[in-house]
């Protein structure tokens, strides 16, 4: 760990990196790899993994046949093993200029999230794609495999900054168009977009990549601590509203807020996504190690 | 319902209504905060307004509790009152009593306050002719003010302010109290219409309201209907004891020595134990523990009188000064408060020194008058004949005036220098009194036995073989009369006293007589003491302070116990007439380079010092009870109701408030 550079231990503390060491990406689906990797596919092939057997016909491999079940039966039966294949895993982060804000911010939140997810898959030796969207793909840092890959990711990390417009249907085009194979997508945002994100993460749902939604809000947006005669300005767009704060105008925007998580809840449910609702301020340790294992994003 | 002062409130509300609605249209200067996105709020705004159907009017909501609270108290400056009385509007004259007992502090400040505070109230229940008046009747009122005379301090109106006013500038005085004079200005007031009787007829009777405490002296020659007089008794207390009687006098055969002779008068139940303390020119010179017993009732009667106690006190005093008499609290009882009336409690005398007139006679030769003055506690007695008077440089006379009298007879000086004078003969001539023949064979017919001239003398045998028919000025002061002219007049002119007697002493038998001698000496005493320099200074409360003698159109100055620097000029005959002496103490009045005068002005009145109130006072065979119960408003304010919602609803505006920004 020590030399996956100084620069990850920025984000990510060497006790809590430990623990990663022994957890893995999970895919639901068995999914194929470019690659032999350590994970199981769906195709049967050289592995250490027994999976059936079947009759001999000719021109199989003869390295295969169960000699045992011949010496008993007299029949000959070829050995299939589950081929293990690597696994794509796209980290797919928000870098909008909304995550900056927050106590403590949603950016750092996402990026020690996006840290964490990074090291258990290449650690796992699975695929790495990271993918920082604005309004489109800021930027991206694709096929990372191996540990040596780590220094690469955590300065890749902490040189993206988060700011500008976010378009998160454009973005998804870009993501859906470029990639490749199949395996784990997880999408990092706060999802808090004007024009839906329906459209966006449909692109995303697809046959070849499991997608985790996980949402993450700051506490001041789960719970606002606003008195008084306020002018609202979005940062992204400078967009004004202007309120008197009330408790029944709270008490909307919360209803407001429980209704929109849920929606989007309802939305991953019914296309087979997991969606995880994150509060920036709570700790990326707790969630990483409780909550991903408990969904099986981890294991 | 009526409104007392609609038009401040449409004047404020011009002002504020405009202003807080300008103030709810001015755009509210918002705090800016940044968000992650507008998109959750805008939402809740828009859910807010959604789910709120009369949303406009909730977000208003404070506005509208401003707005019902600013009228409510644009309502009450409006002064809305609610009037209780019935009926066609009524003319009412008030009559407030400011006589001596009204200052009585039973009832504090004083029953004069009291009385005015009632008369208030009465006005505060009439009906004014107001702006929304839900009615056109309107009561009108008169006020006047009484002791020993009327005053009328505001004429018929139903301007309630006026009238608080003229209730307001009644000022207490020491004068006793009588009502006929009142009366009768008030009926007279009552048959002509007021200012504002545009509606109500003139022989419409005027109810008479009578604020006092029923010690009225002349209530016997009033005559009132039995319901043309309410009476308003103030005051609770019988509690008094007070100076009746006081006089100074310096001895006839010792002029140095001064005997003070006063009377107290206990009005109390109990009999009361005081002090009765002398001072002259401040300094105390006698102090004297007396007791004055209870009042008496004579049950033969049935009428109280109250119980007296006569204290002299004889002292030694060569010089002028002003003598006070006062009764103390006594020392020994602690917090016991002598009685409710104060002005009673001291009485004062002004001292002369001792001093013998110095008297002229002019005469050709008159034996008889010679020797009676010559009997007369004179200084100095000259006598010139005719020649030798008018060789006299009379400016300097005038001047220093070295007689005190200048008797004069049978002679007719061309001029006559500023002097007192007593004219036995033809009158002179620039007095205005004419001589149109002369008469034979005159009696007296009538004099006055009180005056202080005829004091003792008996003029019953005084026959006149001659003398002049005299046609007197109006102002002239007829002393006694013959059959056909008068005998003995007081005249007044240019600064000078002239006691006129239109014949020849000598021409009479009434120098046989012995009133002859007596009536020398007290028209010298008179003359020379009491008209003269020596005038009197010792008066009764309402008697005026009369200067006589001075140079006329001249300024003077007089300070009082209750005001001061008053100015006053004198008249063209050269004398001084002030009547301003409502209250009892020490005036003064100053004329420039002569020495100030001093006046003692007193009460010494034994009806006064009684304050017994009186519930009940007969008029003339009329007896008129005090009302049961005191004045109540008959008009309910409603401004402190208007005000009180008013704050209920600025409570409530807050409670919304902060309802609405609670988190």
């Amino acid at each position: 760990m020590t030399n996956s550079g100084k620069r990850l231990t920025d984000l990510l503390d060497p006790n809590f990196m430990n623990r990663l060491d022994s957890l893995d990406v999970m895919s639901r689906k068995i999914l194929q790899g470019k690659l032999q990797g350590e994970r199981r596919s769906k195709r049967r092939g050289q592995s250490v993994e027994f999976a059936d057997h079947r009759p001999y016909v000719a021109g199989d491999d003869l390295r295969f046949v169960d000699w045992n079940i011949y010496g008993r039966l007299e029949r000959l039966f070829l050995k299939l093993f589950l081929e293990e294949q690597d696994l794509t895993v796209h980290i797919v982060a928000d870098a909008s200029g909304s995550m900056t804000l927050g106590e403590p911010s949603k950016e750092l939140f996402i990026k020690k999230l996006t840290a964490a997810l990074g090291y258990v898959s290449l650690v796992n030796n699975n695929r790495v794609t990271i993918s920082f969207f604005g309004d489109g793909i800021k930027c991206q840092l694709a096929n990372m495999r191996g540990r040596s890959c780590l220094h690469k990711m955590a300065e890749y990390l902490l040189t993206t900054d988060c700011e500008g417009l976010s378009h998160f249907d454009n973005a998804c085009r870009q993501i859906a168009a470029g990639r490749i194979g199949s395996g784990v997508m997880i999408v990092l945002s706060d999802f808090l977009f004007k024009d839906g994100y329906d459209s966006g993460l449909r692109r995303l749902i697809g046959r070849q990549y499991d997608l985790y939604a996980i949402q993450v809000l700051s506490a001041q947006e789960l719970s606002p601590r606003f008195t008084g005669d306020l002018k609202l300005l979005d940062i992204e767009d400078a967009d004004a509203a202007e309120i008197t704060v009330s408790s029944a105008l709270l008490k909307y925007y919360k209803r407001n807020l429980t209704a929109y998580c849920n929606e989007l809840k309802d939305f991953c449910a019914q296309r087979g996504a997991v969606y995880v609702l994150a509060n920036s301020a709570d700790s990326v340790e707790s969630l990483v190690l409780n909550y991903l294992r408990r969904i099986r994003l981890l294991r | 319902m009526e409104w007392l002062t609609p038009m401040i409130a449409v004047y404020a509300a011009a002002v504020s209504v405009p202003l807080l609605l300008l103030l709810y249209f001015l755009k509210l200067k918002r705090r800016e905060q940044i968000v992650s996105s507008t998109l959750l709020w805008k939402r809740a705004v828009q859910d807010l307004q959604v789910n709120a159907p009369f949303q406009r009017i909730r977000h208003n909501i404070l506005l509208l509790l401003q707005l019902l609270m600013l009228l409510l108290i644009l309502l009450a400056l409006a002064g809305p009152i609610l009037s209780l009385l019935a009926g066609p509007g009524r003319r009412y004259v008030l009559l407030i009593d400011r006589s001596a007992s009204m200052n009585a502090t039973d009832i504090e400040p004083t029953r004069l306050d009291a009385a005015k505070e009632q008369a208030k109230v009465f006005v505060e229940s009439l009906r004014s002719k107001a702006f929304f008046s839900l009615r056109g009747d309107c009561d009108q009122t008169m006020v006047m003010a009484f002791e020993n005379h009327a005053k009328v301090m505001c004429n018929f109106t139903s301007d309630k302010r006026q009238l608080n006013m003229a209730i307001e500038a009644i000022t207490p005085s020491d004068g006793d109290s009588s009502l006929a004079e009142a009366v009768v200005v008030a009926r007279a007031f009552a048959q002509s219409p007021g200012l504002e009787a545009d509606f109500l007829s003139a022989e419409e009777p005027a109810q008479l309201v009578l604020f006092s405490d029923g010690q009225i002296h002349d209530l016997e020659q009033i005559v009132v209907s039995s319901d043309e007089l309410v009476f308003h008794c103030i005051g609770e207390s019988r509690n008094n004891v007070g100076i009746t009687a006081m006089q100074a006098r310096r001895s006839n055969e010792k002029p140095n020595e001064i005997n003070v002779f006063a009377t107290l008068a206990n009005y109390d139940a109990e009999g009361i134990t005081c002090d009765v303390q002398l001072t002259i020119n401040s300094n105390v010179r006698a102090v004297r523990s007396v007791t004055v017993p209870p009042q008496k009732t004579d049950s033969n009667s049935d009428t109280t009188q109250p119980g007296k106690v006569a204290v002299n006190f004889s002292l030694s005093y060569a010089e002028a000064g002003i003598l006070e008499v006062r009764l103390l609290q006594d020392s020994r009882r602690a917090g016991f408060q002598l009685d409710s009336l104060p002005c009673d409690d001291a009485a004062w005398a002004i001292l002369s020194p001792p001093k013998k007139l110095s008297v002229l006679l002019v005469t050709a030769g008159n034996v008889v008058l010679e020797s009676a003055l010559q009997s007369c506690p004179v200084a100095r007695l000259e006598v010139h004949s005719p020649a030798e008077f008018d060789a006299m440089d009379f400016s300097a006379m005038s001047l220093e005036q070295p007689y005190d009298v200048i008797v004069l007879d049978n002679h007719l000086p061309t001029q006559l220098p500023k002097c007192r004078y007593l004219v036995f003969g033809r009158p002179p001539n620039d007095i205005d009194v004419s001589v149109s023949q002369q008469l034979e064979n005159q009696v007296m017919v009538d004099w006055r036995p009180k005056h202080p001239i005829l004091e003792y003398v008996n003029l019953t045998n005084l026959f006149a073989a001659k003398c002049y028919k005299m046609v007197l000025p109006r102002d002239a002061e007829v002393i006694a009369e013959f059959n056909e002219t008068p005998a003995l007049a007081m005249v007044r002119r240019n600064g000078s006293v002239f006691l006129l007697a239109g014949f020849d002493i000598l021409q009479t038998n009434w120098p046989f007589e012995p009133s002859f001698v007596l009536f020398c000496y007290n028209a010298t005493n008179f003359l020379g003491m009491q008209v003269g320099r020596r005038q009197e200074h010792n008066l009764e409360v309402g008697q005026p302070i009369v200067v006589e003698g001075l140079e006329p159109e001249i300024l003077a100055q007089i300070d009082g116990p209750d005001f001061s620097g008053i100015q006053i000029k004198s008249s063209s005959s050269g004398s001084i007439r002030f009547a301003g002496t409502s209250r009892a103490g020490m005036y003064n009045l100053s004329v420039s380079s002569q020495p100030i005068r001093v006046f003692a002005v007193n009460l010494l009145d034994t009806q006064e010092s009684n304050i017994y109130p009186l519930r009940e006072i007969v008029f003339a065979g009329q007896p008129v009870k005090a009302q049961e119960s005191s004045l109540s408003r008959a008009n309910v304010p409603l401004w402190p109701f208007l005000v009180g919602l008013a704050l209920i609803l600025a409570c409530l505006e807050w409670l919304i408030y902060n309802l609405k920004v609670r988190i």
